[in-house]
């Protein structure tokens, strides 16, 4: 079986990486998890897992120099796909193979995890959400995310991706979050995931190179994360499907 | 309001106020700084929003469009963008005149946090301003305890999610923002892919 999903805000900040390793590690307890960085031109993956170090990332397959098993690293329960951050590795990569990439990793996993660009303005931005069965919008309670967030699920109903969920970050005590996700999800065509409060430990664990649920597994914005994975029921879409999906889609110019 | 003329220092059409907001805040500027949403889907009438600018630090909004002033002027000004934003200087005594005009306030953190969805730069806006605006203010802006996440922002918030027409417009624009790109990156879209299949 294999679903993929684009963890997708249309802005940045939300914390989609942090949330992306987050789910991973909460989904691998029951499902294999891949978790790919899809954020080429700025790498943030591999600092939040620890892999700052590594040699080869999916720059170098993207850039066709690498096979994707040698950018593919266990770490924490999951497999992890980084991007580098060199400037060279940026401009020889081409988001085009991105597809294949995924269509590769679909084969012999359960779940695949894309963290996606911050912005919906170029191909390679919204390839992620085109490539995914279904997308988790991280939403924080403004009018700027929400609207971002709006903006994401409409690109993604564009190319026939579902919404998995939402879920709501770095929310902070005082915000009256039940009443604004409620009203939220009247406009949204998946279920409020989670609530994350803004967390403290979430920035240290950046800082020490570890995903939260290593670094604060009893951490309150842990067990937000560990709540919104068991809300998602993950669907057998098959490896076929994702290899298939949008096969007329043209490679994208490099960038 | 009556704005009294002032230098114009910037004209530019932006993404969001992110930038303009950092920039007023890194300058101190006295002035005010006029924020035109350049999708008028969005806004009925359309029309221009007016902040004003203390030692870098917003003070008064008001947007033409709804005659509304306070936070209400910030939810009516908060779209996906893009804006043309215009960046004026005025002379310290002129300003303070502009301070007295009543129920146009907003907490000093309020603009960064709802147009430009920056926690991070209303918290460096909240540390510059007095910190009687951040507590009260007249025209009954003592509800804005920013220091403690606000009221005010809550109801912008929520005010936003209740403007149902507004949200719609704001999907209808994304919808048909991301078919036209679908087009233009050759992604082809469900439709196109069953067409293709038969």
């Amino acid at each position: 079986m294999v679903e993929a999903f684009a963890v997708a805000s249309g802005k940045g900040g939300t914390g989609k990486t942090t949330s992306t390793l987050a789910l991973g590690m909460a989904l691998a307890e029951q499902y294999d998890v891949t978790v790919i960085d899809a954020d080429t031109g700025m790498a943030n993956l591999l600092f939040h897992a620890g892999l700052g170090d590594v040699d080869t990332t999916l720059h170098d397959v993207l850039a066709d120099a690498a096979p994707v098993e040698a950018a593919r690293y266990e770490r924490f329960g999951l497999d992890v796909i980084p991007c580098g951050t060199s400037l060279d590795g940026f401009r020889d990569a081409d988001p085009g193979r991105l597809r294949e990439v995924v269509a590769t990793v679909a084969r012999d996993t359960d779940v695949i995890l894309l963290d996606s660009p911050a912005a919906l303005s170029s191909r390679s931005a919204v390839l992620p959400v085109v490539l995914a069965d279904r997308v988790v919008v991280v939403l924080q309670p403004t009018i700027p995310s929400l609207s971002d967030g709006l903006k994401v699920q409409e690109y993604a109903d564009s190319y026939d991706t579902g919404v998995a969920g939402l879920l709501f970050n770095k929310v902070r005590d005082e915000e009256d979050i039940e009443s604004v996700a409620t009203k939220t999800e009247r406009y949204f065509d998946g279920p409020t995931l989670a609530t994350v409060p803004a967390s403290e430990a979430a920035r240290e664990a950046r800082r020490a190179g570890r995903p939260l649920l290593a670094h604060a597994p009893d951490s309150s914005a842990a067990r937000a994360f560990a709540e919104a994975a068991s809300r998602i029921d993950v669907r057998d879409r098959g490896a076929d499907r994702v290899a298939d999906r949008f096969r007329s889609a043209v490679i994208p110019d490099p960038p | 309001m009556n704005l009294p003329d002032g230098e114009l220092l910037k004209s530019r059409v932006v993404e969001d106020p992110r930038d303009l907001l950092a920039a007023a805040l890194d300058r101190a500027l006295t002035g005010y700084a006029i924020l035109e949403p350049q999708e008028s889907l969005l806004l009925d009438a359309g029309g221009q929003g007016i902040l004003t600018l203390q030692d870098g630090v917003p003070r008064l909004a008001y947007y033409t469009g709804t005659d509304r002033g306070g936070p209400a002027a910030l939810a009516d000004l908060a779209t996906p963008g893009p804006y043309r934003v215009e960046l004026y200087q005025l002379e310290a005594a002129v300003s303070t005149d502009l301070d007295a005009t009543g129920g146009l306030q907003v907490t000093p953190g309020a603009p960064a946090e709802r147009l430009a969805g920056d926690p991070a730069l209303a918290a460096s806006t909240r540390r510059s301003a007095p910190a009687a605006w951040c507590e009260s203010g007249p025209g009954g802006a003592a509800a804005d305890d920013e220091s403690t996440g606000s009221e005010s922002r809550r109801s912008a918030v929520e005010a936003f999610l209740d403007d149902a027409e507004k949200i719609e417009a704001i999907r209808e624009q994304a919808r048909e923002e991301a078919q036209a790109r679908a087009e233009e990156w050759d992604f082809a879209t469900p439709e196109e892919q069953a067409v293709e299949e038969c």
